[in-house]
């Protein structure tokens, strides 16, 4: 063995054994984080953490990326399971709350908020709407918005300016009229993207359109079998057959962008995250509008759309000193406050979950310039909750399932696959019941 | 071989021109794509170089993960790997191969049990293992489950067979201890199988991603897989196949240059190793 | 073998035992204990319901294993289908990718012009992270973007849709792992061929046989132990690997291309379906063995024939 080589082997181990050094004497809180956005969620969120130590010398904030929300989700759980400490603060997906309320692993954000002087105005600043996923049945809130979103409508203005039509489709009967005349063989007229892994998000727009949401206040019922359900899944299925105005079966989610920067398509369903990048990359005019309206009312009253993104958590197994919980509190209503949330929104492109926000620099002038942000921000006053009951993530897998079979046309009688569906769905609800 | 001529080295060589394009497209295609404006169609400007090359993908992929100390970290990960495996996989190895003991067909079953296990669906055991060990977001937590390697055992132990029994009693008689007997006739007389499995160690382990990410928290130790997911995971607004590629090629070029350098006495080394 | 002197001292009965520990305590610690904890698992259902947190599981027998055959349990479908798909994969990629490895083998094996290029050209795709070599692929498969419909649209035909029609998506996900795992394959039969003495090649010339038929009865059952070695590991390959998935259509419409690991990973964040989980665990262990066992056994009586 040469000189040299032990040499090596020298300097491998003695970095071996140089571990991670984290923390002095302070309290120290874990954040957990997904990266879904484009940009570069770590540098934010150390420049957020920065300034949030500045203002709170005895506390260090410890940023960690962990993948996308599924890899958040499973990294937390499998560490908890594993008897590790887990997180104090993460961002999980709104829809995660009854899994990780269920196991105890999460404490409700009420406490906190019954604690504060101005606990009442500082959740009247939050859209309703984007609460919606973070309360229980009784009112009780757990989480707290922070990166949320919802789908709408873009359009190309420049090619509906062309077959003569000047403003966006506003339900089911112009949308379909303009996808049709915009129709050509290199170009669709409007593309849904239902295709691949998660179809209930963009389904869920058009139930609630036909008027039945999936979903209620109540965790232990699922609506998925409704005349309203069933022919919604028929609408979007019609799309890509009778209608011919995209592809069978539907677009796939990251596609649908690129094919509509590209000219490749006139409409789109996407959501609101995509706004920043959309506007930034586009050569044509584009326009944004609210979900156009199902048969569920006229103009106005059958908007829908569902929300989504990514609520603030706090984990606690109640081993945690009070001086670590009033931390943690002080980290979330930091990172949910109207100025973090205007810069988050301005960068990132969600929608800044508080009203203040969107009157704060530099969320308002970039909304006074690009007037679409502030349609995304509108249309939540007609948004519904996103799908999320007990055993979530089991009846979305059972949602998602049947939806694909249905769309694809491997279960050509929408009603039955949905009936079927609803009584496993039941089954394991009434375990909660 | 034999000369040969006529029609059939004629079809090899298309044969083997086309296997060799198709194969390369992906490449090729990964290579121009990071160069392109991010996710343009293909059929958007030129179909190979797009409406414009621009830089732009790898500036934004550089600036999201920290690629240097990705690299060391994944360089660490690797070697430690490897210089530990080298000791425990020759030990068993050699016992395997030259002892004779109570249940040794039984102990090298149990071994190769480690082949058929898929270790993904073992992470909340391991992780649990981990933790009650202390190691827990530490190097040598990302290391540990991999320093007990049945390939390796089953490699050099077929190495170890095919080495003369002389030369093991030549040794002993000239009073050399069980340590130097399987340093001077053993180890160096396998050293193609050594390099070859040093090969499969390494190009594995660097690409290793799910063990890593769940085992580590402290960005000061995570390899570059997960630098490389930080690129992929972009759900809300789809892939960004731009930088995603780029972050692709940052992973790979040590390898491929390792490949490059070292192809022929890759080959070589598993022509000489048992394995064939 | 060697044959070791009958009667030896304690110190040199132990030392087998302590060379082969480090790797066994290893082994043992991290792959065949969870995996027995795994058996037993296997017969409990996780408490479910309100207040059930912290609640024992309850044995239930194999009743775990009867509901993933149940075609009317939320799991049936979903395990049926992935389950016929994992031996599909096993069986294509093993039967299309196992001799094309030869093939390009024979290809590259004698000198030639830019030897080493050729290689380089089919050996890459197994030195990339499994992740970014599906996300290159999801790019080429992808429907209005892609490269696959530009250049089958540039033919008037009208594309594919690749990941999202579920006659196809297996398919894809199978050429992507061809792809992958082809050229890691031939470094072991190029290993295998060096080894063939050249002077067998040229007595056979010299009794008139031909190129097909020199590939039949010389090349061929020489490669025998290099071909059952690739068979097993490129078995073990197929049943394992499965993060390409993610970026490949994540198993398809309604599980028309999900495999048993993957669905084992959609699952194991809900801690209701654990019972199924550590089920499909042991059945996904279980073909693995019977693939490898019976390959391994081939393997080493070849090995004792020798």
């Amino acid at each position: 063995m040469s000189y040299r080589f032990r040499a090596l082997i020298v300097f491998v181990i003695s970095l071996l054994l140089t571990g991670s050094a984290i923390g002095q004497g302070s309290v120290v809180i874990d954040f957990y984080f997904p990266s879904a956005t484009a940009n570069d969620a770590e540098g934010i969120f150390q420049g957020y953490a920065d300034a949030f130590q500045e203002e709170n010398p005895g506390i260090s904030i410890n940023p960690v990326f962990t993948g996308s929300y599924t890899d958040t989700r499973n990294t937390i759980l499998t560490e908890l399971q594993g008897g590790g400490a887990g997180p104090d603060v993460a961002v999980m997906l709104s829809i995660d709350l009854y899994s990780f309320a269920e196991e105890g692993y999460i404490v409700p954000a009420q406490t906190f908020i019954d604690g504060m002087e101005d606990g009442e105005a500082f959740v009247a600043d939050f859209f309703p709407a984007l609460m919606s996923n973070g309360m229980d049945a009784d009112g009780n809130v757990w989480s707290i918005p922070f990166q949320r979103s919802t789908p709408i409508l873009y359009y190309n203005a420049d090619l509906l300016a062309e077959a003569g039509y000047d403003s966006p489709p506003t339900n089911n009967a112009e949308l379909v009229e303009i996808a049709q005349a915009l129709t050509t063989e290199d170009r669709d007229g409007l593309l849904v993207p239902v295709a691949g892994g998660f179809p209930i998000w963009m389904y869920q727009s058009f139930a609630i359109a036909y008027g039945q949401n999936i979903v209620s206040e109540d965790p232990t019922q699922v609506f998925f079998n409704t005349p309203e359900a069933v022919a919604a899944v028929e609408f979007v299925r019609s799309l890509g057959t009778d209608l011919g105005v995209g592809p069978a079966g539907g677009a796939a989610w990251g596609d649908t962008p690129t094919a509509f920067l590209a000219g490749q398509a006139a409409m789109i369903y996407h959501t609101t995250g995509n706004l920043t990048r959309i506007l930034r990359d586009a050569d044509f005019e584009v326009g944004v509008w609210y979900l156009p309206s199902g048969p569920a009312g006229e103009d106005g009253t059958g908007y829908g759309a569902p929300t989504g993104g990514g609520n603030l958590y706090i984990f606690d197994d109640g081993s945690k000193s009070d001086a670590e919980m009033d931390a943690i509190w002080k980290w979330v209503t930091f990172l949910s406050s109207p100025e973090i949330q205007a810069d988050w929104g301005a960068t990132t492109g969600y929608i800044a979950s508080n009203a203040s926000a969107w009157e704060t620099e530099p969320l308002a002038s970039l909304a006074m310039e690009y007037p679409h942000y502030l349609v995304a921000r509108d249309q939540l006053q007609h948004v519904g909750k996103e799908f999320s009951s007990y055993a979530t993530i089991t009846i979305q897998g059972i949602i998602n399932g049947t939806l694909q079979s249905i769309l694809t046309g491997e279960a050509e009688d929408a009603q039955a696959a949905m009936d079927a569906a609803q009584a496993q769905i039941d089954g394991i609800l009434a375990e909660y019941r | 071989m034999n000369k040969t001529t006529g029609i059939l080295p004629r079809l090899a060589t298309a044969l083997k021109i086309a296997l060799a394009v198709a194969f390369l497209i992906p490449l090729v295609f990964t290579i121009l794509v990071s160069f392109r404006p991010e996710a343009e169609p293909v059929t958007k400007g030129s179909i190979f170089f797009g409406s414009e090359i621009t830089l732009v993908n790898y500036q934004r992929a550089l600036v999201i993960a920290p690629w240097s100390l990705h690299y060391l970290n994944s360089f660490l990960f690797v070697a430690g790997v490897l210089l530990v495996q080298l000791v425990t996989v020759t030990c068993a190895a050699y016992a395997f191969a030259r002892l004779r003991f109570f249940g040794r067909d039984l102990l090298l079953m149990i071994i190769l049990l480690q082949l058929m296990i898929p270790s993904g669906v073992l992470l909340v055991q391991n992780f649990r293992t981990i933790n009650m060990l202390g190691l827990f977001d530490t190097r040598i937590a990302l290391m540990i489950p991999y320093w007990g390697s049945a390939f390796g055992v089953l490699l050099l132990r077929q190495t170890f067979r095919e080495i003369p029994i002389e030369l093991d009693e030549a040794a002993r008689i000239d009073g050399a201890n069980l340590l130097q007997v399987i340093r001077h006739v053993y180890v160096s007389n396998a050293i193609p199988a050594y390099l070859a499995f040093a090969l499969v160690s390494v190009s594995s382990h660097w690409n290793e991603f799910l063990w890593p990410f769940i085992i580590t928290r402290s960005e000061e130790i995570r390899p570059l897989t997960v630098g490389l997911n930080k690129l992929i995971k972009t759900t809300d607004q789809g892939a960004f196949y731009g930088q995603l590629m780029a972050g692709t090629l940052i992973v790979i070029t040590p390898l491929v240059i390792l490949f490059v350098l070292f192809q022929r006495h890759f080959v070589e080394s598993f022509a000489r190793s048992g394995i064939r | 073998m060697s044959m070791n002197t009958p009667r030896r001292p304690l110190r040199s009965i132990a030392i087998p035992y302590l060379l082969v520990a480090p790797t066994l305590i290893l082994v043992l610690m991290f792959n065949v204990l969870p995996a027995i904890r795994t058996v037993n698992d296997s017969l409990y259902k996780p408490a479910r319901g309100l207040n059930s947190a912290g609640k024992p599981p309850q044995f239930v027998g194999v009743q775990n294993f009867q509901d993933l055959f149940d075609d009317s349990h939320y799991m049936g479908t979903r395990f049926t289908r992935s389950f016929r798909n994992t031996i599909i994969f096993a069986l294509a990629t093993v039967g299309i990718g196992v001799p094309l490895g030869l093939l390009l083998a024979i290809l590259l094996n004698r000198e030639q012009p830019l030897l080493g290029l050729w290689r380089f050209a089919v050996f890459y795709p197994s030195l990339l992270p499994l992740i970014g070599a599906a996300s290159i692929w999801s790019f080429i498969f992808s429907d209005s973007i892609g490269l696959a419909n530009a250049i089958l649209k540039s033919v008037g035909h009208p594309g594919l849709n690749w990941l999202g029609d579920r006659n196809l998506v297996l398919a894809s996900v199978v050429i992507v792992n061809i792809w992958k795992q082809a050229g890691y394959f031939m470094i072991f039969f190029l290993a295998g061929l060096q080894n063939i003495p050249r002077d067998l090649y040229e007595a056979a010339a010299l009794d008139g046989a031909d190129s097909l038929q020199q590939f039949a009865y010389l090349t061929l059952p020489l490669l025998r132990r290099t071909l059952l070695f690739v068979i097993v590991v490129s078995f073990i390959f197929a049943f394992q690997t499965v993060e390409q998935l993610q970026a490949l259509g994540e198993g398809g419409p309604a599980d028309s291309a999900n495999l048993l690991l993957y669905l084992i990973f959609q699952n194991i964040s809900e801690r209701r379906n654990w019972g199924y989980v550590n089920a499909m665990t042991i059945i996904l262990i279980g073909v693995v063995l019977t693939f490898t066992l019976s390959n391994f056994l081939l393997f080493e009586r070849d090995e004792k024939d020798s």
